[in-house]
């Protein structure tokens, strides 16, 4: 047994024993003890992953189409375990402060190790059925936590979509490993796997179309859990699209990759687009991970592309990109959800339009959650800089280097990749205004006190890599060129020295910035007059008349209003002829609810109803199924037809 | 050379201010009226900087750090744009996405300000000017590429050294090219027909609305710093998409007479057109885009038709 794998199968011990204490006692201490030892078993499992990306080559058994039960580790398992400790150790410690104010705690401190348990073992699986098991693990495990800590409908509802969606879809995955098992990558098969598992994991991904469920299941999870489905468990997700789509199908043909480009982009630009027009911060998170996963995607496809293209370097390249991006959002959407669940907590409700002053109230979360927005909106120097920066390139050599249909199709990508990063500006410039600055709007919020230590200490834990890795991406990034299916090689700097790019000096640029920011600070001095109320035309700035998430988005509603078709109710209540009452609602609803899954609903309901006549509850009728399933059967095997 | 092209790039610190200053004067000429002298804005400077900062009431950090974050990223920026070429030794690289990002960190640092002041008139600037930002930055994105193509890569001082010579001129890629970045160069320096910067009526404005709340040292940041961006505007448009000789001199005093007839151009352009309603102006850049796009396919057909 390699070193790595003994820390691996630690981490693994400390996930079981720290899931079994608290189911074992009642005690609070039971439950604070398990959720350590819990987060201290991701903390292994990381330290695993970094070993075994250190030593490179596969420990175990190597990765095979077959159904005999195999678990072995390899560099990419080794990279998804490192953002599995990075994400999961501190939503855990948060999870310790958090936790025991809630329902069920114990319940659903046990789910949250069973479902990181389910995480790892899938990483681990060598082999078809393992890693089936483990995915369907992964799938219900976290619907059952939910039901555990809400029992309200909102919630029952979004979980039976939640699984609906995913169990529908997700028998794409079923259908593409077993034919994978049976005939094996090539030929037509390998075209109907490669469609197969796009659907499978796409849905579980949250790749537009296939999204409905995310927006809707994310938010009405506890906090750290929120925070692991949308920072780990998509990119789980994203694993099994890599492994089958670019590993297995390798190499992948043109159309697949410029089916991923287009699906990406349009994950992308929608998901921001309807992250911008939410009201509620969790669901307007839940809709920009659909827009990451879209970069990401977006990444992988243009990878493919140019692999095709006979640039097996920026190959490498591009498919490392879309892995940093891939670690950098696990990291600060985990960050944000967790900043999102202590703010809930402080005041009670997380309307975007009722919150307000929070960066003054709690400094510490306020902090952290402030450099997650910065970093998710893509300003250097922070993670999510680099990482676009790198798609960005990636997307304009996708166009340098094609043909002309190839080319068009990478020009189309750049300027849609950098309109998302302009709409995610916008978006989480429109978050950082509504809750962490300005007056508060609740009196709940005014009254907001800082997290436990434990929720800050998780918090603070997550916004260290979001500075880190935008000031070296650099030392990261040749892992990850390593790691993919073509081969490249880039010099191991801080920042970014790409050939054929004018290179990203991460660590110089944030340097330079704050070094020459802070010379101007120095010479504007101190002299200041006294404040004065800020200029509203001779009006007072009342918290009542602040601006409003709806405000803010407004001009770009006003310009896409087309594209977005809100609906729009407004009633005005008259009492002789005065105006004593006004009550005015507009939703943006989703296209696929709107063309899809509303009419899938219907028939589906009517489906039920009819299937539902065959369940007559007489042991009768059941009995004469199975009769009538026997003789088939039967009539089958004489026949020949079963072989 | 790269000391001279250094100390030349730092010349753009201080010769900014007279791109916005010689565009108010000669609008003013072309309306009829003597107008303000090319100095002026450095009068305004220099008045700014011996008046005191007003603060409004509740504002905190993001209100007093936007200033120098936005001038330090707009220094940051000439540091990265070579001049006729070339570029000093900063060790920041020049990459053309580089430069974009640090617009993008300046534009919100600004909004951020808005956010924290709370004024409606400021975050009505905001709001407009990342909406429209956001069209600007895909059409930017564009252009960057057809100015790529050439070069095989997005090193800002590749680029302006392949678009040096005049082959480049039979490439209808970079006809098209140039009418995107125009539009870009419209678009980021708050000229009309996109925003109109001499208004001071609230409802209207677009970049001006968030410097509302600034007073003494900041807005002088904050003026200065848009005074550069009409500078790195032109300046990246003279040494990307016009032809200009490969040697320092030629090209030095090539990018100066571009400068200046960019100057120009924009001048005129106020005087002839109307501000647009600004729900159309994503119109405008949008088009910009298709014809960018259409530059890419011609480029991809085989380049001269």
């Amino acid at each position: 047994m390699t070193p790595a794998t003994a820390i691996c199968l630690a981490g693994a011990a400390g996930l079981v024993l720290g899931g079994a204490l608290p189911a074992a006692s009642r005690a609070a201490a039971a439950l604070r003890a398990g959720l350590t030892l819990q987060a201290l078993g991701a903390a292994l499992l990381g330290v695993g992953g970094v070993a075994i990306l250190a030593a490179g080559g596969t420990t175990g058994a190597p990765l095979s189409a077959q159904i005999r039960p195999a678990l072995g580790l390899d560099p990419l398992s080794g990279l998804f375990l490192v953002v599995l400790g990075l994400t999961a150790t501190p939503a855990l410690l948060f999870a310790r402060g958090y936790l025991p104010g809630g329902h069920a705690p114990r319940a659903v401190a046990v789910l949250t190790a069973a479902f990181l348990l389910s995480l790892a073992g899938l990483l681990a699986a060598r082999d078809v059925t393992t890693f089936l098991g483990f995915w369907e693990a992964m799938t219900i495990v976290p619907a059952a936590a939910i039901l555990a800590a809400r029992r309200d409908d909102e919630a029952r509802s979004a979980v039976l979509l939640y699984l609906g969606i995913t169990h529908l879809g997700g028998a794409g995955v079923w259908v593409a490993l077993l034919a994978l098992v049976l005939a094996g990558p090539g030929g037509a098969t390998g075209t109907l796997i490669a469609v197969a598992a796009l659907v499978g994991f796409g849905t579980k991904a949250g790749l537009a179309p296939l999204h409905a469920w995310l927006p809707r299941a994310h938010p009405v999870a506890p906090a750290h859990l929120s925070a692991l489905m949308s920072g780990l468990m998509v990119k789980v997700a994203l694993y099994g699209l890599i492994r089958v789509e670019l590993e297995w199908l390798a190499p992948a043909p043109l159309w697949l990759g410029l089916v991923l480009m287009g699906l990406g982009l349009a994950s992308a630009l929608g998901g921001v687009l309807y992250a911008l027009v939410q009201g509620e911060l969790k669901r307007l998170l839940a809709f920009s991970t659909i827009e990451n996963v879209g970069i990401v995607t977006a990444a992988l496809g243009a990878s493919v592309v140019l692999a095709t293209a006979g640039e097996p370097e920026w190959s490498a390249i591009a498919f490392a990109a879309g892995l940093l991006h891939l670690v950098n959002h696990a990291v600060f959407k985990t960050l944000l959800f967790l900043g999102a669940g202590a703010f809930e907590r402080a005041t009670g409700g997380l309307d975007l339009d009722r919150l307000g002053g929070l960066l003054r109230r709690m400094p510490w979360t306020g902090g952290a959650f402030a450099i997650g927005l910065l970093a998710i909106a893509g300003l250097p120097p922070l993670n999510g800089f680099a990482s676009e920066w790198l798609v960005l390139q990636s997307m304009l050599h996708v166009a340098l280097d094609g043909a002309i249909g190839i080319s068009l199709a990478g020009a189309v990508a750049l300027a849609g990749i950098a309109a998302t990063a302009g709409l995610a500006a916008l978006c989480f410039t429109s978050v950082f205004g509504l809750t962490l600055l300005g007056a508060p709007r609740r009196p709940e919020v005014a009254q907001a006190r800082e997290a436990a230590w434990p929720m800050r200490a998780g918090m603070v834990l997550l916004a260290v890599p979001c500075v880190v890795l935008g000031l070296v991406p650099g030392l990261v990034l040749p892992v990850l060129v390593d790691l993919a299916p073509s081969a490249g090689t880039v010099p191991a700097t801080p920042g970014l020295d790409l050939p054929a790019t004018g290179s990203l000096p991460t660590a110089a640029l944030a340097i330079a910035v704050v070094l020459v920011a802070g010379l101007l600070v120095a010479a504007r001095g101190r002299r200041r007059a006294a404040p004065a109320p800020a200029w509203t035309c001779g009006q007072r700035v009342v918290p009542e008349l602040s601006w409003t998430a709806a405000g803010y988005a407004k001009p770009l509603r006003l310009v896409l209003e087309a594209v977005l078709r809100p609906r729009r109710r407004l009633e005005v209540t008259e009492a002789a002829g005065v105006v004593t009452g006004v009550d005015y609602a507009s939703e943006v609803a989703l296209p696929v609810d709107r063309f899809v899954s509303e009419h899938a609903a219907r028939h589906g309901l009517r489906g039920a109803a009819f299937v539902r006549r065959l369940q007559t509850g007489n042991v009768r009728t059941y009995a004469a199924y199975l009769l009538a399933l026997v003789l088939g059967l039967l009539a089958l095997a004489r026949t020949g037809a079963l072989g | 050379m790269s000391a001279i092209a250094a100390v030349v790039q730092a010349g753009g610190l201080a010769v900014a201010p007279l791109v916005p200053g010689t565009i108010q004067a000669l609008k003013a000429r072309m309306q009829g009226r003597r107008g303000p002298s090319p100095l002026q804005p450095y009068r305004e400077l220099r008045r700014l900087w011996s008046r005191s900062g007003v603060e409004p009431l509740g504002a905190g950090l993001p209100y007093r750090l936007a200033p120098p974050v936005v001038a330090a990223c707009l220094i940051l920026a000439l540091a990265i744009v070579p001049v006729a070429g070339r570029s000093g030794p900063w060790g920041l690289g020049h990459d053309a996405f580089a430069l974009v990002g640090l617009l993008a960190l300046a534009r919100v640092a600004v909004a951020l300000a808005a956010w924290d002041t709370g004024s409606g008139f400021a975050l009505m600037g905001a709001a407009r000017d990342q909406t429209l930002a956001l069209f600007a930055e895909a059409l930017l994105a564009l252009a960057l590429l057809l100015a790529a193509l050439p070069a095989g890569s997005t090193d800002l001082v590749a680029m302006s050294g392949s678009a040096a010579g005049t082959a480049i001129w039979t490439e209808p890629a970079h006809w098209c090219a140039l009418l995107a970045f125009a539009l870009v160069v419209v678009a980021e320096t708050g000229r009309q027909p996109v925003d109109n910067p001499d208004t001071h009526l609230e409802l209207t404005m677009i970049h001006e609305g968030p410097l509302l709340e600034y007073a003494g040292r900041d807005l002088a940041y904050l003026q200065w710093a848009a005074a550069a961006r009409h500078w790195l505007m032109l300046l990246l448009a003279a040494g990307l998409f016009l032809p200009h000789p490969a040697s320092f001199a030629g090209a030095l005093g090539l990018a100066a007479a571009a400068v200046a007839a960019g100057a120009v151009a924009l001048a005129v352009l106020e005087t002839a057109q109307a501000k647009m309603r600004i729900l159309r102006v994503p119109s405008l850049l949008g088009l910009g885009c298709l014809v960018a796009l259409a530059g890419v396919a011609t480029w991809g057909a085989g380049g001269v038709l």
